[in-house]
Formats: C-alpha cells, sequence, structure tokens
C-alpha cells in the first residue's frame, strides 16, 4: 500500500524545503536504481528511457551536504494518505528568520517508490513568498510541470514544461518567464536518447530573448552508468559540468564533481562522501571543495521518537568563516 | 576604563581560584566532570580571563550546614566559605553562550597530571587550539582536596594562563595567578586567604607594578553571623600615578533549607542573587544586577533540568534584555562523550547564535 508515510521517512533530505531551486521532485530519480531494477527496463532488450533532463547528475549531487544553517524545526504531518503537511520554524544568525508552511497533495493514491506521481506542492513563507508547482500526468507518457516562485509580492518564477517520455528517448519542452509586456522569454529544449543500455546521449538548446539582445546556448550531455557508478559529462559553450559517482559497498557512496563556468571564468571541484550506518540510525555526509569549503552534516535518527536530529557545520578555509547548523525533524 | 578593566579582570581569576580550592584528585574531578564547566572554559569573558579548560568546577557546596554539625550546635559557627563564592550557586544554573563548534578531549595521565586539548571553530570571536594541563600535588589536607595545584594553559596565538594554589598552613592558602595576551602580560596577582572558625578573610595583591608605581589592592572579609546568616565586606584601593581611589561594598547571604539568597551592594551598584532548589531535579536561580557605571540593570531567570536517568542536563534563561537561552548537554554512554547543543536568541537585537560541542573524557 503505498502512502505518503513512505515519502517522510527518508533521510531528512526531502525535508529541507526547496528554497534553492526546484524541489526533490519524484520525477527525478535515477532510472538505475541500485536496489531494485531499473524502472523502463523491458525484459525484451530493449533499451529504457533516460529519466529527465534535471536528473542526469543527481545521484552525484544526492551524495553531498546541504548547506545548513542555525536552528530549524520541521514539524511533518501526514493528514491522509493523499495530504501532508508540514511547519518549518527557521532561526538563522545571517539571514531573517521566518515560519514556512508546506503543503502536498498528491493526484493518485498509487504512489510507491518506484513510481512517479502527480502532486501539487506549495509552500508560503511567513513575509509572503510562495512557491508553487503542479506536476500532472496529462496522458500516460506526457507530464507537464508548471513552477510559480514569488519573493513577497514580486513574481521571480513562472515557468511552464512539457514532457513526453518516449520508449528510449524522453524530450522536453520549458518556457520559462513568458513576459508579453517586456517582451522577455526563456525557451529551454531537452533531449535524451539511450543508445545503449548503459549509455545515454542528449542534449539542451537554452533561448534567451529580452527586449535588447536574444541568444541561444547549446550544451551536449552524455551519461555512463554501470552497476556501480555513473559518469555524467555536460559540455556547451556557457561551461562544462561533469560528474562521477560510486557506490563503493552499501553503506558508503562518493561522488565527485567539476564545473566550470565561462560567464564568471571559474572552476570548482568537489569530493563528496555519504557514510550510511543503518544500525545505527545515522547518516553522514561529508564534502571538500577546490573553493577550501570543508563541510559535514550528520543525521541521525532518534529511535523510538519519530524525530532526526541534524548537526552540521560549513568551514570556508579561504574566508574564515564557519557556519553551524541544527535541525530537527519531527514526524 | 583601563583600571575598571583590570581589576575586574582580577575579580574574574580569583573567582576561578577559588573553586580551584576544593578540587579534589584529578581524576576524580575529570570522570563525571560536569561539561558546562569544560564547555567554558575557554569561554573567555570579556577577554581577559577564562577558567583553564579541562578543568571541572566540581559542585562545591558552599553553603554551610544551616543545622548544627557537632554536639555543641549553638556555640560553633561553620565558615562561611569564600566571599567569591557567594554568588556562584546561582550563577551555576545559567547556561553558557554557545557558539561555533567546539571539540574537547580531556585525558588523565595520572592521579596527579591531567591534560586538555581544545580546538574552537567560532562564528564570531577566533579559532584555535588550545592545550590546558592540570597538577595536583600530594599533600593531602582533607578527602577532596590536595596541595599544591598548579593549572596552566595555552593558546594557539602563544596566550598563556597559569595559576599555583598551595596550602602554606592548616588555615592560610596561597595563590599566585598570571595571565598574558599573546606576549604582554595582563595580569598578574597574588593573594592570600585565612580561614578561621567562623570566618574568612582574603587579601589580594593585583598588577603590582614598582616601576610605574601602580597596584591594585583587595581585602576581603566574611563572617557567619548565625549558623544562616554570614555578613562581609570588599574594599578596594587602587593607586596608579595621578589617581588613587577605594570602592567597598558589603555582602549578605541568608541560606534556607533549600535556597540561599545573597545581595552584595556597594559603589559600584548592586547584585542580587537567588537560588532555589525546587526537587532533585529543578533548580532556579533569579539575578538581579544594577550598575552605577553603565546606569542599566538586569534581571535574568534561570533554570536547570537535571535528568539523570537520561544522562540529560538542561539549562535554560530568560532575560530581562529579551535574551532567550539554552543549553543541553546529553552524555552518550557508552562512549565517554558528551554532547553540548546550545542557542541563544536575542528578540531586541534580533540576532541569533547556535553552536554544538563535543567533549570526550
Amino acid at each position: 500500500m503505498g502512502s505518503v508515510l513512505a515519502l517522510s521517512s527518508g533521510p531528512g533530505h526531502q525535508n529541507w524545503p526547496f528554497s534553492t531551486d526546484r524541489p526533490p521532485s519524484r520525477w527525478d530519480a535515477h532510472p538505475a536504481h541500485w536496489d531494485s531494477p531499473p524502472r523502463w527496463e523491458r525484459r525484451d532488450g530493449r533499451l529504457p528511457n533516460p529519466g529527465s533532463f534535471h536528473s542526469l547528475h543527481r545521484s552525484c549531487k544526492d551524495v553531498f551536504p546541504q548547506q545548513i544553517e542555525g536552528v530549524k524545526m520541521i514539524l511533518n504531518k501526514t493528514l491522509s494518505s493523499f495530504f501532508k503537511i508540514s511547519h518549518a520554524l527557521h532561526l538563522s544568525a545571517v539571514s531573517p528568520s521566518y515560519y514556512r508552511f508546506h503543503v502536498e497533495h498528491l493526484q493518485s493514491d498509487d504512489y510507491s517508490k518506484d513510481k512517479d506521481a502527480p502532486a501539487l506542492i506549495g509552500e508560503m513563507d511567513s513575509s509572503g513568498s510562495l512557491n508553487a508547482h503542479a506536476l500532472l500526468h496529462l496522458t500516460e507518457r506526457v507530464r507537464a510541470r508548471t513552477v510559480f516562485q514569488t519573493q513577497q509580492s514580486q513574481f521571480v518564477t513562472w515557468q511552464f514544461e512539457t514532457e513526453y517520455r518516449g520508449n528510449d528517448f524522453t524530450a522536453a519542452v520549458t518556457v520559462a518567464n513568458p513576459d508579453v509586456l517586456r517582451e522577455s522569454v526563456i525557451l529551454v529544449a531537452h533531449f535524451l536518447q539511450s543508445v545503449s543500455s548503459g549509455l545515454v546521449l542528449g542534449g539542451e538548446l537554452v533561448y534567451h530573448r529580452g527586449r535588447a539582445e536574444e541568444g541561444g546556448i547549446l550544451t551536449l550531455a552524455g551519461q555512463y552508468s554501470r552497476p556501480n557508478w555513473v559518469a555524467t559529462l555536460n559540455a556547451g559553450k556557457g561551461g562544462a559540468h561533469a560528474s562521477y559517482y560510486h557506490r563503493a559497498n552499501k553503506q558508503i557512496q562518493v561522488g565527485v564533481e567539476f564545473e566550470a563556468s565561462t560567464r564568471t571564468q571559474e572552476t570548482t571541484t568537489s569530493f563528496g562522501y555519504q557514510m550510511e550506518l543503518p544500525e545505527a540510525n545515522m547518516v553522514f555526509r561529508g564534502m571538500i571543495n577546490s573553493r577550501c569549503i570543508i563541510g559535514g552534516v550528520l543525521e541521525k535518527r532518534l529511535t523510538p521518537l519519530p524525530a532526526t536530529l541534524i548537526m552540521g557545520a560549513f568551514v570556508n578555509h579561504r574566508g574564515d568563516k564557519l557556519q553551524v547548523g541544527l535541525g530537527i525533524n519531527v514526524g | 576604563m583601563l583600571l575598571a578593566d583590570s581589576f575586574t579582570g582580577c575579580w574574574l581569576i580569583s573567582k576561578v581560584c577559588y573553586s580551584l580550592k576544593s578540587m579534589g584528585s584529578v581524576l576524580a574531578a575529570s570522570s563525571p566532570s560536569p561539561a558546562p564547566a569544560a564547555a567554558g572554559g575557554s569561554q573567555g569573558v570579556s577577554g581577559l580571563v577564562s577558567v583553564p579548560p579541562g578543568f571541572s568546577m566540581p559542585s562545591v557546596s558552599s553553603v554551610p550546614p544551616t543545622s548544627g554539625s557537632g554536639a555543641d550546635a549553638d556555640s560553633t559557627l561553620p565558615n562561611p566559605g569564600t566571599y567569591e563564592e557567594c554568588h556562584r550557586k546561582c550563577k551555576e544554573v545559567f547556561p553558557l553562550q554557545m557558539d561555533g563548534v567546539r571539540l574537547v578531549v580531556n585525558k588523565g595521565l595520572s592521579n596527579h597530571f591531567q591534560v586538555c586539548h581544545t580546538v574552537t571553530l567560532s562564528t564570531l570571536g577566533e579559532s584555535g587550539y588550545r592545550f590546558g594541563s592540570t597538577y595536583v600535588g600530594s599533600k593531602q589536607i582533607g578527602p577532596a582536596e590536595s596541595f599544591p595545584v598548579m593549572v596552566g594553559d595555552m593558546d594557539n596565538t602563544g596566550s598563556l594562563n597559569a595559576q599555583i594554589i598551595h596550602q602554606l598552613t592548616s588555615t592560610v592558602r596561597s595563590k599566585i595567578a598570571m595571565q598574558t595576551q599573546q606576549h604582554k602580560f595582563v595580569n598578574w596577582q597574588c593573594d592570600m586567604e585565612c580561614r578561621g572558625e567562623d570566618f574568612t578573610s582574603a587579601v589580594t595583591l593585583g598588577n603590582p607594578d614598582v616601576l610605574v608605581g601602580s597596584g591594585i589592592l583587595v581585602g576581603h572579609y566574611l563572617q557567619s553571623i548565625t549558623p544562616a546568616l554570614a555578613l562581609g565586606g570588599e574594599l578596594v584601593y587602587h593607586n596608579r600615578p595621578g589617581e588613587e581611589g577605594a570602592v567597598t561594598s558589603l555582602l549578605g547571604r541568608y541560606t534556607g533549607d533549600n535556597y540561599v539568597a545573597t545581595l552584595t551592594l556597594g559603589g559600584a551598584g548592586a547584585h542580587a542573587t537567588y537560588y532555589h532548589k525546587a526537587n532533585d531535579q529543578l533548580q532556579i536561580g533569579v539575578e538581579f544586577e544594577a550598575s552605577t557605571r553603565m546606569q542599566e540593570t538586569s534581571t535574568s531567570l534561570g533554570y536547570q533540568l537535571d535528568v539523570p536517568k537520561a544522562n540529560l542536563l538542561f539549562k535554560g534563561t530568560v532575560d530581562s534584555n529579551w535574551m532567550v537561552g539554552a543549553t543541553l548537554e546529553k552524555k552518550l554512554l557508552p562512549l565517554p562523550l558528551t554532547l553540548a547543543l546550545g542557542a541563544l536568541l536575542n528578540h531586541r537585537k534580533n540576532k541569533f547564535q547556535c553552536g554544538f560541542g563535543v567533549t570526550i573524557g
């Protein structure tokens, strides 16, 4: 029986609010899931669907600890198998403190770890900022996503995405911030094709148009997966992004990431690892950066209470700055 | 003002050192050491003084027994303890401000010798490493007191704190303390304390400088009037080329069955504390301070909740400066590990700070 409770029992990751960027969407899990056969693999030997473009680097990114600061308390409450809410209170030393209310409504009851489920997600801040996502399954192969983000009273993002999942390819078109009055729009087109059982190739075309300028950027992407590791590369005029994910054993996962940007003219290399100790109900994520940033986050489930304690610290040796965070997730 | 700060510094050093006097054998002090003292070790108060880390302040009962301890209860008054310890019981209830990450490793090398390593990563102040060591001699005075006691600690910037305490005769105890900030000597003082049957008197000579001709002289006297009431006074005389002055204050302390009320009145202001032990788990303290120099008053309420079954110690405080703070300490048995989490929120200035620390050993 799939239920929303399955969602909330994962380690604190999904509960961190999506103030950074898009939420940990259920669409974005890696198609080759290590503990169970890939979702779209077919017995007749045909190639699997490669998943969505956003999830190419996700397995490596999940290994890295999330930046944590101040004290955060999150209370999750499941009202029914469709409906889940959470209250988050954040006391911070560097940014203003806030209270955030988050609500998720699933459109269907048949959620399980392997299936995507359409949902409506909304989040409201104590300062009035709103974050709304709608994920819909229009047909079996066509999905639509709408995102609205406001910063207090001003709209920051409004985008509409349509994705078509074929047998062995995925194509998506996104319209971001279309503004008729200012005559500006950003159009993004993604295409991913499974070339062989481990290799996925694809590309992304970004076209942006404003009143004074317009331009397009093409990025090519490739991903090669084996049972224990995944290597991904995005390369284009805007820069390059390469990531390598390796699962050493059931407990240790390692990720290396390299990013280069032509716009800011700098490169960053990061190394991260994740250690899971299920007997001690503990997950530890650590990372070290070429920007001299070292961070670690420890999550511990406090059985028998339905609570998770999160402690983390990030040190920037170059600027000699330290950020310390404590969090508790209840429910 | 520099002078005011320097004799405040003296206070703080002497407050620290009088607590050293009842430290028992080093290992006994270190094993179930209350982590707050160790954690508060490197929290320099006004940057001048810090309790040497790894140095635990054992639960000294400065409250004399109210009922007579011997057969001749009417005629024997108990020794009232030292002047500095009168406000201590209330102050120990309040949580320490925690900021950043702290790792403390205490190691007992023998019955006499203990060392402590502290690594601090701080968001507001300086990050650094501190090494502290404590030596307890073999002249045993009582079941929990051995002398001489030598405590020293050194910072990674070169700042040094050193104290030597020794029992000269059965009633006279002496202490020498020095403190440097990198290479400059900031505090150097010597004091002598005499404990009579029902009184305590102490003389402290702080920062005596023969070349400049300056120094601070402090005299304390505390007398038990009745088994519950103790009265005393303090006289501070400071001398510098060009100015000299004296400040006096009076102290009164009343001890009940489960409470202690203390009041200090003087030229520099008033300080009143009330400590109440509700039961084995809950202790409450209320503190009122008024300063004539800064022309302001503040009141704080603090409580301490001790749950030994869960190995938990929780301290909370609310202040009239709109500050709310709390500290949680938990012993993670079976490891000799103590985890401390703390946060402080200043509503008036809308500032927040939090920190956590791990103490090993």
